[in-house]
């Protein structure tokens, strides 16, 4: 993209605040910018204004009293944090969850990515211009949020996975109500395409703007379907299966060149290969018990420590937490995928103009507190 | 798989076997572990540079001997995920990863302004997610409400 | 009223009676305008839109009117004051001058003057002074930025709008509202100058500031664009001012291209001249507010790009082969 735009002169450099108040930083992040007329010279992303402390928290808490805070981390897929919050403390107490809530947590999980990247969709193509869409993906969201609401008794903070199950069983009318959004999700890809993927002037926005190429992505621990669109099949639900995500077949989609566009199709790609888990896992629903019986409330997992990563809506997520042997963690720790990808912009944006910043920010799929924790 | 035995044969060299822990059945995450002395850490890391690893987390621990930073590398490969600990006393030095890892520029500032440990030759130590002028160390165990403080061999002995 | 027509200060009184007219026209128009386009985003977006206030929220842009006269009006602590008050009344009086020479209807031109076509496209550049002076009153960098963009965008797009226009003066040779009219009482210029028509319209919406070439306002990158720090009725006079564009611009396409007050190949059907021509230019409008919400935005240099490397070529082109054809069939 850049050869297109001639050589900017560095004469009157002017600094402007993008954010903490803008309608498309999606949440409170601000970026320092050092303009040259529109073309950016330099970004700064100023991070820290959504800063809860949750890593202390969590040392103040018994694991399970940090199971609300971990879909509070990233509230966009909540779900998907607690799950992963689980499989550390299972991991790390040796906890084994019967098998129908390890289904019932991967339907639900995956039900969670749809409904992120459904968001992200929405929120990216309003940040390029276009409004409709959005009110589209939220039609579409927003009958995921009743099947999860229905289940977990909550739209967005869902704290619905418990050390060795989930909190309530499923039932025929969720499987009934799942299955009906997966095939009226399907018949809505063509309505998608029509609308944003086929537009010409959506391709041009898009197309070799903000691209983040494997070497790059190496520098700054840039991982998930920003990763996945520079070519890399990197995907924890198939590099370090977890739960039972060995047992679908399913694909990894990957871009080839890491721009705006390719991450724009891997995002579209993984919610019809979420469609898939869901419907497989479905199929192979076992009956039993949904969670283990004997797990004590105030978990006491041995001295030690675990690292647990798993696949967010974002990209790599991981929980790293040291136990002393108490109900209370050591120490909590949280790897966030939205940090690194945030972090490349640094580079990314130089030398782009001012409306492919905002582009390229929506593009990345940031959560920012996610990042501030 | 190649990446991470290539790393872990130089490593074997350079620091020799006892510094290196595996973790067959990866059980805590890591297949991995390994202990390095705070001075070689560049040499260390830029070890997994070279065979293609990626810096993942980073973080601290703080005892109340010592402080311990933990750098969880990776690469696109199953399996491969290795840990490299450092440790450092309270008031101590870690010389810095930014040459190495872009990413790690902002990974330090964290550490830095969470647990007060110094990265010798960071371009830019401000504070990220703390206020600019703060200058508490909140997740040290002298901050706020703490379960407990201890020293690294009740854990980790 | 044709009495009065007739007698000798039946001229000025004309003149009176239609500015009281147009003053209510064009404040109505814009209201409906801006309640249809909610209504047109809400049916697009699968949502109904207004409905609370009035039969389908038909008074919702009234209420909204108030709440906005209500409403503090603050000026920036650094704004340069002076201008920064008078950008909204400029930007607001220029849109109500063409309508006294647009052709609503074979009688219904207040003023039937023969550069009537010029004084539209002159008074119609003005708003862009305005939005400069309003971007740059406001110190505030996206204002500043906004303004900037609309400037840049007014003078490509001013070029090809004004070369598609001069074919179809080619052909009638007048500005003259009435006679460019009339010379489409059998066939629609729009089927004689096809490309001219498109052209047209395309660099209509550009000077509109509208969907997919709102970069001067663009909501998501410049916050507001040039009005960021207008607030209450200063802010709603830019935004009446939009729509009466629109309108303006719509009601041009259609005299010019769509046989203005005729109806389709010499049939009126029996409908008076005003209906057809408020159809067209309704229809018109709708066509703008459809691509507002079906397009992403372009990016500025892209915009530029087809203005200076597509629009402005291809307008000249049409010109010339239009000056041939005339001289030599």
């Amino acid at each position: 993209m850049a050869e297109q735009f001639a050589e900017p002169v560095r004469q009157h450099l002017y600094s402007l605040n993008l954010g903490p108040q803008h309608p498309s930083t999606h949440g409170v992040l601000r970026v320092l910018l050092t303009l040259d007329g529109e073309y950016i010279v330099e970004a700064d992303p100023v991070i820290g204004y959504g800063h809860r402390g949750h890593e202390k928290m969590g040392e103040n808490r018994t694991y399970l009293q940090f199971m609300p805070n971990t879909s509070r981390i990233d509230y966009l897929s909540g779900l998907l944090y607690n799950h992963g919050f689980c499989l550390a403390v299972e991991k790390l107490t040796g906890i084994e969850p019967p098998e129908r809530a390890r289904y019932i947590r991967v339907i639900c999980a995956e039900l969670n990515r749809i409904s992120s990247h459904l968001l992200w969709f929405g929120t990216y193509l309003m940040d390029l211009g276009a409004f409709t869409p959005f009110l589209y993906c939220f039609d579409d969201r927003e009958n995921i949020l009743d099947i999860l609401d229905r289940v977990s008794g909550s739209r967005l903070t869902y704290s619905y996975c418990r050390f060795g199950g989930v909190t309530r069983d499923i039932d025929d009318v969720f499987i009934e109500q799942t299955r009906a959004f997966v095939k009226r999700l399907r018949s809505r890809w063509k309505d998608y395409h029509n609308l944003v993927t086929k537009n010409v002037i959506f391709i041009h926005r898009t197309r070799d703007v903000g691209v983040i190429d494997k070497d790059l992505a190496l520098r700054f621990g840039v991982t998930g379907p920003n990763l996945r669109a520079a070519g890399v099949p990197f995907d924890m639900r198939k590099v370090e299966p977890y739960e039972v995500y060995d047992r679908f077949d399913f694909e990894i989609p990957v871009g080839e060149k890491g721009d705006a566009l390719d991450r724009y199709r891997v995002r579209l790609e993984e919610m019809e290969q979420s469609c898939r888990i869901i419907e497989q896992a479905l199929d192979q629903l076992p009956d039993g018990p949904y969670r283990q019986e004997r797990v004590r409330l105030k978990v006491k997992p041995p001295r030690g420590e675990v690292y647990f990563a798993f696949e967010s809506a974002r990209g790599q997520t991981a929980y790293y937490l040291v136990s002393d042997g108490s109900p209370y963690p050591y120490r909590c720790h949280v790897r966030v995928p939205s940090f690194g990808n945030l972090h490349c912009l640094t580079e990314v944006l130089r030398e782009t103009l001012v409306a492919d910043a905002i582009s390229i920010l929506g593009s990345i799929d940031i959560v920012v507190p996610e990042i501030d924790r | 798989m190649a990446a991470r035995d290539e790393v872990v044969r130089r490593l074997r060299e350079m620091l020799g076997e006892a510094a290196l822990a595996p973790d067959e059945d990866y059980a805590k995450g890591v297949s991995w572990t390994v202990q390095v002395p705070a001075a070689s850490l560049p040499e260390v890391l830029g070890v997994f540079k070279e065979a293609g690893f990626y810096l993942e987390s980073m973080t601290g621990l703080d005892f109340q001997d010592t402080l311990e930073i933990v750098y969880h590398m990776n690469t696109y490969e199953p399996r491969s995920r290795m840990a490299v600990r450092v440790l450092c006393p309270h008031d101590g030095e870690v010389p810095s990863a930014t040459g190495l890892y872009d990413s790690a520029l902002w990974q330090e500032r964290e550490v830095w302004e969470f647990f007060g440990v110094r990265f010798a030759g960071h371009p830019d130590l401000r504070p990220l997610l703390l206020p600019e002028d703060s200058t508490e160390r909140p997740l040290r165990k002298t901050f706020g409400t703490v379960h407990a403080y201890r020293k690294r061999e009740e854990i980790y002995g | 009223m044709t009495e009065a027509v007739t007698n000798t200060g039946g001229d000025w009184l004309r003149l009176i009676v239609g500015l009281i007219l147009v003053l209510i026209f064009s404040q109505l128009n814009a209201l409906f305008l801006v309640w249809l386009e909610r209504k047109v985003a809400g049916h697009i977006q699968l949502r109904y839109g207004p409905m609370e206030v009035g039969p389908h929220g038909l008074l919702q842009t009234i209420v909204d009117g108030i709440k906005l006269v209500g409403k503090e009006l603050i000026t920036p602590f650094k704004a340069d004051k002076k201008l920064f008050v008078i950008a909204p009344v400029l930007v607001f009086m220029p849109v109500l001058v063409p309508f006294l020479v647009l052709p609503f209807g074979p009688e219904l031109i207040i003023r039937d003057m023969n550069v009537g076509l010029l004084l539209i496209f002159a008074f119609s550049t003005f708003s862009v002074l305005a939005i400069l002076v309003g971007g740059w009153a406001s110190n505030n960098k996206y204002a500043l930025l906004g303004a900037i963009r609309s400037v840049a965008q007014n003078v490509a797009y001013e070029i090809p709008l004004l070369l598609s226009v001069m074919s179809v003066v080619l052909m009638v040779h007048s500005f003259k509202f009435s006679e460019l009219v009339m010379a489409q009482q059998r066939i629609w210029f729009i089927f004689l100058q096809p490309v001219a028509a498109i052209i047209y319209f395309i660099c209509a919406t550009a000077e509109t500031n509208r969907a997919p070439f709102d970069i001067p306002e663009a909501e998501s990158e410049l916050v507001a664009g040039f009005h960021t720090e207008y607030s209450g009725m200063r802010f709603g006079l830019f935004f009446l001012a939009e729509y009466t564009n629109m309108f303006i611009v719509c009601a041009v396409a259609t005299s010019l291209f769509l046989g203005g007050w005729h109806g389709p190949f010499g049939f009126s059907l029996g409908i008076p001249g005003v209906v057809w021509f408020l159809a067209k230019t309704y229809f018109l409008l709708f066509v703008l507010m459809w691509f507002r919400w079906t397009f992403p935005r372009v990016r500025f240099d892209q915009l530029m790009n087809f203005s200076w490397k597509v629009l402005i070529p291809l307008s000249m082109l049409n010109l010339l082969v239009t000056a041939l054809v005339l001289k030599f069939v």
